[in-house]
């Protein structure tokens, strides 16, 4: 329980400090925020109005207060250039941003794992350079130019896949219930849907996960290296234990954890990521919302997407945390 | 100090002495960049206007008849540069913090490392693309904005160092013969981090550019005519299904420094690095 306690403690003190950094992001902008919200024709009245509306005359302590006040109920404020609240703007953008992160980690978990723990298992022979050689190069790429160079070559050239957007064309109509075109396509019953949302998502998600594919795949088969060099393998292999049973049965539960806290990270950064891949592919989420926000320079609108964006990967390490420490009985007993 | 005697000691296999030949290129061309170009890389050319490569213009022409290979090359100089700027600025002030922090210890030193431990979580790309879009969209203002979310990576590694450094003998030793602390930072802890701190630029150069070009395709760095590798891409976008050499070649400019910046920094780790020569 004190471990949950800690934990919990520590995750509160990082919000802290999430909104207090937006909260200063939103300070720095260069100009009287009250001017450039009134517009170039407002008079003296209508700026000193928005002045007070917008609590600028106010001392900065009372401000943050303010600005944490109205977060807790909800009021991320409204864009600037859109008058809609941003609230109801990210919650409709989140959902495709979310099955994007998710679908390109699945890929990322799918890859990282197995090929991390095959060349520890096999470490410095042939499959291992070449695995290692993968992720040199993985970590090389930009996720912006692969995404357009998949996007030409296997989308355009090839008609392989869907060049851009969520859905086809014939489905253009289709308005699910809760945003995840995926999810949607499984509770209305409809395969078709399903599936074809899926084949919009594999490029996109593809050219996000490669660089995080990378990373994980590096910490993975180190971890695993070093597992493999515990003297209970040594045990169990003159135990005569199969090697599958020593791979999947000991050294994999053993050495996954400190990767997982690595994923489970990752999924944020991925989150935040989506700014170099959702426009390519034209499709809508968050990463296009804030660089269309940002181009526009609608500050408000940047600051709540650095914090939703932060909310979820602090979420994401907790979930992360608290399972690993359910999972792991060693951290249990140490308290 | 053996890296002083024999600079490329590091290098063992003919794939890292490529990697280490095309670093010493491209910090060549970001030197030279200017002097080397075949073209001015700013000079529009509505006749050229997207050329195939052909022998006058090797990597072909861009959307306003720009000279691909000059922007290339002086792209080196934009995108190289700044990477540079980001990790000295954050090694300057990551260091201070940190080696601070390791000196005074206690609870200034707790609540220090706490804000780097959060800080370092936040995704960096969409902490950028906040700062970068409070200061205006520049280069100068996403190199900022890197550094704003990139020193606390450095501020912890030195912070471990210099705490290492601190529990060994001939730091007691100092202390009896009343060295000042200035000289105990200077000659003890920098020389025995210098190792560690090479790694690790090495290593985050490639994390760096990566993150600058990015900033820039989204348009939040380097802006257009500027010959930044992303800010080109994000230029040649349009006219990609028909000029693919406006896309492909800055793409792997790119790749190539990335990778090569990576390779060496894992060949310099293989070799410095005393905790993996421990295990």
């Amino acid at each position: 329980m004190h471990y949950f306690f800690q934990r919990f403690v520590f995750s509160l003190l990082s919000l802290f400090i999430l909104t207090l950094i937006t909260f200063l992001l939103s300070q720095v902008v260069p100009g009287d925020p009250a001017i450039v919200a009134a517009g170039p024709n407002a008079g003296a009245e209508k700026i000193e109005l928005l002045r007070s509306e917008m609590g600028l005359d106010k001392p900065l302590t009372q401000q943050f207060l303010i600005y944490v006040g109205k977060l807790a109920q909800g009021d991320l404020g409204k864009s600037w250039f859109t008058h809609q609240p941003i609230l109801e703007d990210l919650i409709r953008e989140l959902p495709p941003s979310l099955e994007l992160v998710i679908i390109a980690m699945i890929i990322n978990l799918m890859i990282s794992l197995p090929l991390g723990l095959w060349s520890a298992r096999y470490n410095d022979t042939r499959f291992d350079s070449s695995v290692r050689l993968f992720a040199m190069i993985g970590a090389g790429l930009p996720i912006f130019w692969t995404a357009l160079i998949l996007q030409n070559v296997i989308g355009g050239e090839l008609q392989l896949l869907p060049i851009a957007g969520r859905l086809s064309f014939e489905y253009r109509a289709f308005e699910g219930h809760t945003g995840f075109f995926l999810l949607d396509g499984l509770i209305l019953g409809r395969p078709d849907i399903f599936f074809d949302a899926l084949k919009h998502l594999i490029l996109p998600a593809f050219s996000l996960s490669l660089l995080f594919t990378a990373v994980g795949l590096r910490i993975t088969r180190t971890a695993m290296i070093s597992e493999f060099q515990k003297d209970y393998v040594l045990l169990a292999r003159t135990k005569a234990a199969s090697e599958p049973r020593i791979m999947f049965k000991h050294v994999f539960p053993n050495g996954a954890p400190p990767s997982l806290t690595v994923f489970g990270m990752q999924f944020g950064w991925m989150l935040g990521a989506t700014v170099l891949v959702e426009e390519i592919y034209g499709r809508p989420g968050i990463g296009r919302y804030a660089v269309k926000a940002v181009t526009q320079s609608d500050i408000h609108a940047v600051v709540a997407v650095v914090l939703v964006v932060g909310v979820v990967f602090l979420l994401a390490n907790l979930v992360v945390d608290l399972l690993l420490y359910i999972l792991n009985p060693r951290g249990r007993m140490d308290k | 100090m053996k890296s002083f005697l024999n600079l490329t000691f590091f290098v063992k296999s003919p794939f890292e002495k490529l990697a280490l030949g095309i670093v010493v290129f491209i910090i060549l061309i970001s030197i030279l960049g200017d002097f080397i170009v075949p073209y001015d890389p700013t000079q529009i050319d509505f006749r050229g206007k997207l050329q195939p490569p052909s022998l006058e213009h090797p990597l072909g022409q861009d959307g306003a008849g720009r000279d691909v290979l000059s922007r290339v090359l002086s792209g080196a100089r934009l995108t190289v540069l700044s990477t540079f700027t980001v990790i000295f600025v954050v090694l300057v002030i990551g260091c201070t913090i940190g080696i601070f922090s390791a000196f005074a210890g206690g609870w200034i030193d707790n609540i220090l490392m706490r804000i780097a431990d959060i800080w370092l979580g936040f995704p960096p790309l969409i902490l950028a693309l906040g700062f970068a879009a409070a200061l205006g969209a520049s280069l100068e203002a996403a190199i900022w904005a890197l550094i704003f979310s990139w020193w606390p990576n450095y501020a912890r590694l030195s912070r471990m160092i210099t705490l290492d450094i601190l529990s060994k003998p001939f730091i007691a030793g100092a202390e009896v013969l009343g060295v000042p602390l200035w000289r105990k930072v200077t000659f003890y802890v920098l020389p025995n981090a210098f190792d560690v701190l090479i790694i690790q630029v090495a290593l985050d150069v490639s994390a760096v550019m990566l993150s600058i070009s990015g900033l820039s395709f989204i348009g939040v760095g380097a802006q257009i005519p500027a010959p930044e590798w992303g800010s080109m891409i994000a230029d040649g976008r349009a006219h990609m299904s028909t000029a693919w050499w406006v896309v492909v070649f800055p793409g792997l400019a790119i790749f190539f420094s990335a990778l090569s910046f990576n390779v060496v920094g894992d060949a310099l780790r293989r070799e410095l690095d005393p905790l993996l020569r421990r295990v």
